[in-house]
């Protein structure tokens, strides 16, 4: 119990602390609320603009959820194809790190004439910036499956398939779960950064915002989507421990 | 042998030029190096105003710069901005006025594909097809107030003419002193709508300073403002010092662009007005009527009267 309140209570004061020294120092004019506003005036602009806000939220939401499916399903894919053949691995896999460092704000407005304004090209961006690390993790977990039962299988024989079902996907799904969180947060990077210029969604909110010295506006739009990529973590992190937490030292808890 | 006599005297001026007291003001601006700032440049560069014991030095900028918060926060004495952007600044808390405005018509200008026919402002928007606007900006707001936006689909403007060139249904935003000549290099043949005459003509391109600021350094602002209107002069007749100088800031303008946008804008500066009372000048009247634009637009809640916002 006392460990309980300690995780909860420790946190929310540090919280509390924060926001009242800040709420302070604008309200006693050492920082002009045009410059930083107020808590208490991005709380306002959160429950002024809300409607807004979340119509822009919801299609955010979709881009970076179908992104992020795209970035997973392809990426896990790739991997496997790179790992199946020594060949296509040294071919191949120096292009995919291209995606990693692709400059993303300077290839949006691209995005927006290749695919149209809108959740494509938010899409577009979003899955650029995230398959990356999903590729990068798969890859680093099917190769570092145990030696010893890699000599294992081939001494009965396995096929490549049961190889790859039962041992190296299995072995590298720590590793996916690692590419994923680091996944999930750059989806919602990439998917606001399209919206810049893709103008739906909680960065084009963002965008007019800016341009409208709604800095209060920028604020609550900025704390909506660290919001999504949270709850995009949570959830990671929960299919995380649902599938290891027979198996894998990292999940299993002492419970 | 001539090095170090180069040397001495250049110490010496330097010895000199403290003595007599030289303020460094920093002027942000809102862009890169465009015609659109050639007086400043050239008033910097002929030294006038050295001369009034200032000494500029100019801050290019970019996509974004947020200039109103760069001078509220004192990072630089002085910026550029718009009009519209000096109210919407109030409404939120800025005090910043502005003391110099460099157009008196608003060059803020829709392309359009001329084979379309339009003829005016209005048949831009009645006519089914697509607008690329910046759509935090207020002037889009006053064209669907005045025109409707139900005919045309409005998109994000991306920057320069891509979204134009590659689309014969598209209108986009630009200034008259750079888009439209830019994208007749590329091959269009555009025809350019100003926003200005649809009513809304905020002046563009103002230098705004902390009100304070102001207040305290009165007789400082007289002689940069002084300063300014003899570059505006020079530049209007002969921008070729200030524009040689710009384009090697901003190599991505050519110097044949440089010359049309200099020679484009000069009626959007130079008015009967300005020609009494001087280059930059603002009105009362102009800032109220904009303020209350604003107003009844619902981009701001609160207005105030119209000294606020310059000076």
């Amino acid at each position: 119990m006392k460990v309980h309140l300690k995780k909860v209570g420790l946190p929310v004061l540090a919280f509390i602390a924060v926001i009242s020294v800040w709420e302070s120092i604008v309200r006693l004019g050492w920082i002009s609320a045009f410059i930083l506003p107020e808590p208490s005036k991005v709380w306002s602009s959160l429950i002024e603009d809300w409607p807004e806000l979340w119509v822009a939220l919801k299609t955010t939401t979709f881009s970076v959820g179908i992104s992020f499916f795209l970035s997973v399903s392809i990426g896990i894919c790739s991997a496997i194809l790179l790992f199946t053949s020594e060949m296509v691995l040294l071919a191949l896999y120096p292009y995919t790190i291209f995606f990693q460092t692709v400059p993303i704000i300077a290839i949006a407005p691209l995005l927006v004439i290749w695919f149209g304004y809108g959740v494509p090209a938010v899409v577009a961006s979003a899955f650029i910036v995230s398959v990356f690390p999903v590729i990068a993790s798969t890859l680093t977990g099917l190769l570092s499956a145990d030696p010893a039962l890699r000599d294992l299988f081939k001494l009965y024989r396995a096929s490549r398939t049961q190889s790859m079902v039962k041992l190296y996907l299995p072995s590298s799904i720590p590793y996916i779960m690692n590419g994923l969180r680091i996944s999930g947060g750059l989806a919602v990077i990439g998917a606001i950064v399209g919206e810049f210029l893709g103008g739906v969604g909680i960065g084009s909110v963002i965008d007019v915002a800016r341009a409208q010295q709604r800095i209060d506006k920028v604020f609550a739009s900025v704390l909506l989507a660290s919001a999504l990529g949270l709850l995009l973590i949570k959830s990671i992190d929960g299919v995380s421990y649902w599938l290891l937490r027979h198996w894998h030292p990292s999940e299993a808890k002492e419970s | 042998m001539k090095k170090t006599v180069a040397m001495i005297l250049w110490c010496l001026s330097a010895l000199l030029m403290a003595e007599t007291k030289t303020q460094t003001l920093r002027l942000a601006l809102n862009w890169k190096p465009e015609p659109e700032f050639g007086g400043f440049y050239d008033a910097a560069l002929r030294g006038i105003y050295q001369k009034e014991g200032i000494q500029l030095e100019i801050l290019p900028g970019g996509v974004g710069t947020p200039v109103i918060q760069m001078v509220e926060a004192g990072k630089v004495e002085m910026g550029i901005s718009n009009a519209d952007e000096v109210i919407l600044g109030h409404s939120q808390g800025a005090k910043v006025v502005s003391i110099f405005a460099v157009y008196q018509t608003s060059p803020m200008a829709l392309l359009t594909h001329a084979d379309r026919g339009f003829k005016e402002l209005k048949d831009v928007f009645e006519t089914p097809g697509t607008v690329a606007a910046e759509r935090g900006l207020p002037y889009i707001r006053f064209c669907e107030k005045k025109y409707g936006l139900s005919k045309v689909k409005v998109v994000p403007f991306l920057g320069g003419v891509t979204q134009f060139l590659s689309d014969k249904k598209l209108s986009q935003q630009g200034f008259l002193t750079a888009e439209p000549i830019l994208a007749r290099k590329q091959g269009a043949n555009p025809k350019t709508f100003l926003i200005a005459d649809s009513g809304y003509n905020p002046y563009l391109t103002v230098v705004i300073v902390k009100k304070d600021f102001a207040e305290k350094n009165a007789e400082l602002i007289k002689k940069f403002v002084k300063a300014t209107q003899q570059g505006w002069e020079n530049y209007l007749k002969d921008p070729s010092l200030a524009n040689q100088k710009m384009s090697v800031l901003n190599p991505t303008m050519d110097p044949e662009t440089f010359k049309e946008g200099a020679e484009a804008q000069i009626p959007l500066i130079q008015t009967a007005a300005t020609k009494k009372q001087g280059i930059g000048l603002q009105t009362k009247q102009r800032w109220k009527q904009l303020s209350e634009q604003l107003l009844d637009l619902k981009v701001v809640k609160q207005i105030f009267p119209p000294e606020t916002y310059f000076q």
